[in-house]
């Protein structure tokens, strides 16, 4: 077990050297940066190994990884997801996909198409990514068990799909609301300046409606006619 | 529907007013407001300036935005279904055209325009014994359901005792707080701050962002204001007149045009699409509401109609005069072209 792993490592090193050799001579713009990362972060525990600082640089601007030849190398023009499959029992997959595949500093054999790839950040800003997770026809996140994201991850990128829409940079339908017209006049007392009371004799109270106003005929007939059937008659039979 | 609101009013200010011999201002000037503002049947009178909620105006303005039913029941992305299928006779056909057009010019209900509220200042007590005792403010909202939300009593007590109205924003959202709004947010999503409106405007989305504005904000508050005004401008800086037009937001965005005096682009616009009479109408317009100008007075000497309003106006008061002629010359081509291929044959 131990010589399998230290071939992989030495092979994984030796390719480390040619990039960079290959990229020294013809002076890519990242020298450092680009350097080809192992598939899944499991490889990077040996001691050795040079210390990646391209996912931090991601973490700030998430979209310039998805346009990087890195990217186009190991994807191509498919979704993240596309060339994912879950491994489970039976015919049948389970309704919801794994909890979560990195738990601490482990990860799960055969991690999801997000986890697996430590340089994919889930932003609200890389919209390109985002929208791999949404149906073209519907406008419809696409079901975990759809596309194989563990269920934290899949969280992540609904809140993530959320806010990229509140801030227009995803477009969604908008909802038809009808508009309904009310009196924008803005002269009842509740939104401008109480009127002082008048000083000497008090000709009426100070708003008109502390005290009584008959209401409106209207109102006065749909209540009797909702409780029409508990009115009292109103002239007494005379007589008896 | 106006006017029974207008008679709602009328009755509700006549039976405050019955007992009360007081001056009291404010109520003389809603009656008068409501039936100025609210009234069906109203011309421009001497003095003042027409309104967007005048008849002759709103006529214009709907003529303009004209109704395209392709445009109103477009595919868009929802949840996909199976489709249904239904075999009618050509009347049933009819009919069904007949209630897609009902439909249709509903949504094309145009919404107001309104000036910008006046702000809410007005202090009912000053308690200096209560200061100190508290370190919030607590809210006070009147919640009884059947009154409208502007004539709701919201006060705000200070931790200095200041017992005083909440200003608008805090009462649009106490309103919406106690009386959830389909579709409207507590606090405005980020869309709504400049630099995401650019992103939006690239997206050619501008339908898309007056429909949330007019969801999440009143029509008179200023926020409402800055969005369309942003819209308006950003829709003639590009030329992208097609984008709103047979929507309920055109008769908006021309109205906000004619007022700005920027009418050059959609003229050409309108001219280049054949759109003489729509042209035409919208210079009427232009000139209702600045009849000052040299155009209007030209025009109002020579009693013009249709595409000779536009050459005047081209000739006076445009900016972009050239182009205007240009595009009027090309049209003026093409419709001789075609009169001479149909009278050919």
């Amino acid at each position: 077990m131990a010589t399998p792993m230290q071939t992989m490592i030495r092979r994984l090193r030796v390719s480390n050297l040619i990039l960079s050799a290959w990229q020294a001579t013809h002076q890519a713009k990242h020298p450092v940066r680009l350097l080809a990362a192992p598939a899944s972060r499991s490889f990077c525990t040996a001691p050795d190994q040079p210390t990646f600082d391209s996912i931090s640089r991601y973490r700030e601007r998430p979209w310039e990884y998805l346009e990087s030849e890195e990217y186009i190398e190991k994807y191509g023009s498919q979704t993240v997801w596309a060339d994912y499959r879950r491994n489970h029992k039976g015919g049948i997959p389970p309704e919801k996909t794994r909890k979560t595949c990195i738990r601490g500093d482990k990860i799960s054999g055969n991690p999801c198409p997000v986890c697996r790839d430590p340089k994919l950040q889930v932003d609200y800003r890389n919209v390109k990514l985002l929208e791999q997770f949404i149906s073209n026809h519907s406008g419809v996140i696409h079901d975990p068990t759809h596309t194989g994201v563990c269920m934290k991850q899949h969280k992540n990128l609904t809140r993530a799909i959320d806010a990229a829409r509140d801030h227009g940079l995803l477009p969604f339908r908008v909802p038809f609301v009808e508009f309904k017209m009310e009196d924008y006049s803005n002269s009842h007392g509740a939104v401008t300046k109480t009127p002082p009371p008048s000083e000497a004799g008090q000709a009426g109270p100070w708003y008109s409606w502390y005290q009584w106003n008959q209401p409106p005929e209207k109102e006065i007939a749909k209540v009797r006619q909702v409780y029409h059937k508990y009115l009292k008659e109103e002239e007494p039979v005379a007589g008896q | 529907m106006a006017a029974f609101r207008v008679t709602r009013c009328l009755i509700r200010d006549s039976a405050r007013l019955r007992n009360v011999e007081q001056k009291s201002a404010v109520v003389f000037r809603c009656a008068r407001r409501t039936l100025s503002s609210e009234s069906a049947n109203n011309s421009p009178t001497d003095g003042r300036s027409p309104q967007f909620s005048d008849e002759e105006v709103q006529n214009i303005l709907t003529k303009i935005t004209g109704l395209d039913l392709q445009k109103a029941f477009r595919p868009v992305k929802q949840e996909l279904k199976p489709p249904t299928y239904r075999l009618m006779t050509d009347a049933q056909l009819a009919e069904a055209t007949q209630k897609a057009i009902q439909v249709a010019k509903e949504r094309l209900k145009m919404p107001p325009v309104l000036s910008e509220r006046k702000l809410i200042d007005d202090v009912l007590a000053e308690d200096k014994f209560l200061e100190g005792l508290e370190t919030v403010k607590y809210v006070f909202t009147d919640i009884t359901y059947n009154i409208p939300h502007r004539e709701r009593f919201i006060v705000i007590r200070e931790p200095d005792g200041t017992l005083r109205k909440a200003t608008w924003e805090e009462r649009d959202r106490m309103v919406q707080l106690y009386f959830p709004r389909e579709g409207r947010r507590l606090t405005p999503p980020p869309v709504f701050k400049e630099e995401n409106l650019k992103v939006v405007f690239l997206q050619d989305r501008h339908e898309d962002i007056l429909d949330l504005c007019l969801v999440q904000f009143e029509p008179d508050s200023p926020d409402y204001r800055r969005v369309h005004n942003l819209t308006y401008e950003d829709i003639d800086k590009h030329g992208k007149y097609d984008l709103p037009c047979s929507t309920r937001h055109f008769g908006g965005m021309v109205w906000y045009l004619v007022n700005g005096k920027k009418i050059d682009g959609l003229l050409i616009d309108m001219i280049q699409r054949d759109l003489i009479q729509d042209a035409a109408s919208v210079i009427h317009l232009y000139h209702m509401l600045h009849p000052q100008g040299s155009a209007a007075k030209e025009a109002g000497e020579q009693q013009a109609q249709g595409i000779d309003l536009v050459k005047i106006f081209a000739r006076t008061e445009s900016q972009k005069a050239g182009y205007v002629e240009l595009a009027l010359q090309a049209y003026q081509e093409t419709s001789t072209e075609r009169s001479a291929q149909s009278s050919s044959p």
